[in-house]
């Protein structure tokens, strides 16, 4: 009895386990971390203390472990997966590029760390998300005008970048004063796919190539199409990181000092640890995360939602929105979100007002036309999530006795009846009456 | 050809004045009222060019009382009218058998006042049952 009660105990807290991410239950994180060896532990110990330390519960596994699997019984067993095995050829137990794209496509996140010759499979990966890293196994991103002077390298691999993407939502509202320091593949996005962003871009000076062996062929990746830290937002919400140098997330480059070629400047610590931080609190939705609910509408001067309005019916429009902040809701302030009131196509288009509490609302005049409506939002920004609200509504045209019965304007006319009537009965009279023939 | 002058001109409205003077009196009254109906017309429709055509129903209405009320009047001014001889051709041939068994022609040769009235008023009813339905 007490076994059965164990057992049914443990089988309700499954779905508990893990889930994507979720409105309801955004704590509690599991993430699998897929390393090449286990020492990785260590030397990006600062990267994974600060995930722990916001609540994530990291699992460590090699990523040729056997028995590596990321769901049971059909469900997900993490939250979010960080890929930093760039020499890996192949997963262990049933994890494959397949198990990575389902685990995508239901919603989780992913960060793909590669460094200089990554795998086939790190980079049908990196390409099954819109990232090409340079062909040449050999090539990695040298810069001889930005990078980082340094005692010991001579080579200028280790690029000092500064050319963030200026987005508020994905790197923190806190200016990154310091250059991220950068050591590895160069990649190239994918012109077909939409979704990909760069948000580590190199300089106009850089190039992809072999450091020690002088190539005769000109490098295939140049300047400014080099990136070197790209981030996608999937229509379905789930965010991946990629960026080409696993050393980007090291304990050796979060502390080390940086000093840009070219400039006198030295900075006591490099942006890295700033950087890498607010990159994975957007990747793991800690930031820019939308959620919409109560969605109402009535008429003005009504509290009740109707089934159904009569044309040029005046209504109010109202929603709150949210965002995630790791913590907890907090309400989302922007003035460009706006509702449309949708039948094939927008009949109304407006922008909706907020109250800085995370209500949004509105009021305006349906439209004189009758058919099935539909509250459409349709918020897309760049580094949150995409808002899609639709809610049906049917619109009636008017009952015969709701039109006006005696119109002002109309008044001569009605005049000008009656008068012809009452001249009819005059006419009649004197015509009848009239003696003089 | 003279050139026509301001003279001319008067010369032919006496004359024409001259000439209606000698109208019946109940012809001069059914003109009148035709005078009056499509002036209501016109003042109608200059105040729809002023106001917009929205009750677009009404004005029709309106409008067409005054004219429906016009083309009736003028039926019947043709009809009541002693030189018109248009009608009493088609009477004679209509009641050729009634003159042929013996009723007298001469009462024959004359559309009926009353009957052209009679006519006239029921035309008039169904007109303004049809606008008094338009109107609103």
């Amino acid at each position: 009895m007490q076994r059965l009660l164990v057992f049914l105990t443990a089988i309700s807290l499954i779905p508990l386990l893990c889930n994507s991410f979720s409105p309801e239950n955004p704590t509690d994180r599991r993430l699998l971390v897929l390393l090449d060896d286990f020492s990785l532990k260590s030397t990006h110990s600062i990267f994974f203390q600060s995930l722990k330390s916001r609540g994530f519960d990291l699992d460590f596994k090699l990523a040729d472990d056997p028995k590596l699997s990321l769901q049971r019984y059909g469900q997900y067993l993490y939250d979010g997966l960080i890929l930093f095995s760039p020499t890996t050829e192949s997963f262990g137990g049933s994890l494959n590029l397949g198990a990575v794209l389902d685990f995508v496509d239901s919603g989780h996140d992913l960060i793909l760390a590669a460094d200089a010759s990554p795998s086939d499979l790190i980079r049908n990966v990196a390409t099954e998300f819109g990232v090409d890293f340079d062909e040449d196994s050999s090539a990695v991103v040298i810069d001889h005008t930005n990078y980082a002077v340094s005692e010991t390298e001579g080579d200028h691999t280790l690029i000092a970048s500064d050319n963030f993407i200026q987005s508020d939502v994905i790197l923190g509202k806190t200016k990154i004063e310091a250059p991220v320091l950068f050591k590895g593949v160069a990649h190239s996005l994918n012109a077909a796919n939409s979704l990909v962003l760069n948000v580590l871009s190199a300089s106009p000076s850089a190039y992809s190539s072999n450091p020690i062996f002088k190539s005769s062929r000109p490098p295939s990746l140049t300047g400014s199409a080099i990136s070197l830290v790209s981030v996608v937002q999937a229509r379905n919400n789930a965010r991946i990181l990629i960026s080409g140098s696993l050393d980007l997330f090291s304990n050796r480059l979060f502390s080390s000092v940086v000093q840009k070629a070219g400039s006198s400047h030295k900075y006591k610590k490099s942006g890295n640890k700033q950087y890498v931080t607010e990159l994975s609190k957007w990747v793991f939705h800690e930031r820019g995360h939308l959620k919409a609910v109560n969605i109402r509408h009535h008429k003005i001067g009504e509290t009740d939602e109707p089934a159904v309005y009569r044309i040029k019916d005046d209504l109010d429009f109202s929603v709150e929105i949210y965002e995630w902040s790791g913590k907890s809701w907090e309400p989302y302030v922007a003035n460009d979100i706006q509702v449309q009131f949708y039948m094939m196509s927008p009949y109304v288009l407006k922008t909706l007002i907020t109250d800085q509490k995370g209500l949004y609302y509105t009021s305006f005049k349906v439209p004189d036309i009758y058919g099935v409506f539909q509250f459409k939002v349709e918020y897309q920004k760049l580094g949150y999530t995409t808002l899609s609200l639709s809610k049906q509504i049917p619109v009636r045209p008017f009952k015969h006795n709701e039109y006006e019965r005696f119109i002002t304007t109309a008044f001569p006319y009605y005049g000008a009846s009656f008068t012809t009537m009452a001249g009819f009965f005059i006419f009649s009279f004197i015509f009848l009456y009239n003696k003089s023939q | 050809m003279a050139r026509s002058t301001g003279k001319d001109a008067q010369a032919l409205f006496h004359s024409l004045r001259s000439a209606y003077a000698a109208t019946p009196t109940n012809l001069k009254i059914i003109d009148l009222y035709v005078v009056f109906a499509v002036s209501t017309a016109f003042i109608q429709v200059a105040y729809m060019a002023f106001v917009g055509s929205f009750p677009f129903n009404s004005f029709l209405s309106g409008v067409l009382s005054c004219i429906g009320t016009a083309v009736l009047a003028v039926c019947l001014r043709i009809q009541v009218n002693k030189e018109n001889k248009e009608f009493k051709l088609k009477l004679e041939s209509i009641y050729r058998h009634k003159v042929l068994s013996g009723i007298s022609a001469d009462a024959e040769r004359d559309l009926p006042a009353e009957r052209a009235f009679a006519d006239f008023v029921l035309c008039n009813l169904v007109l303004h049952l049809v606008i008094i339905n338009f109107l609103g």
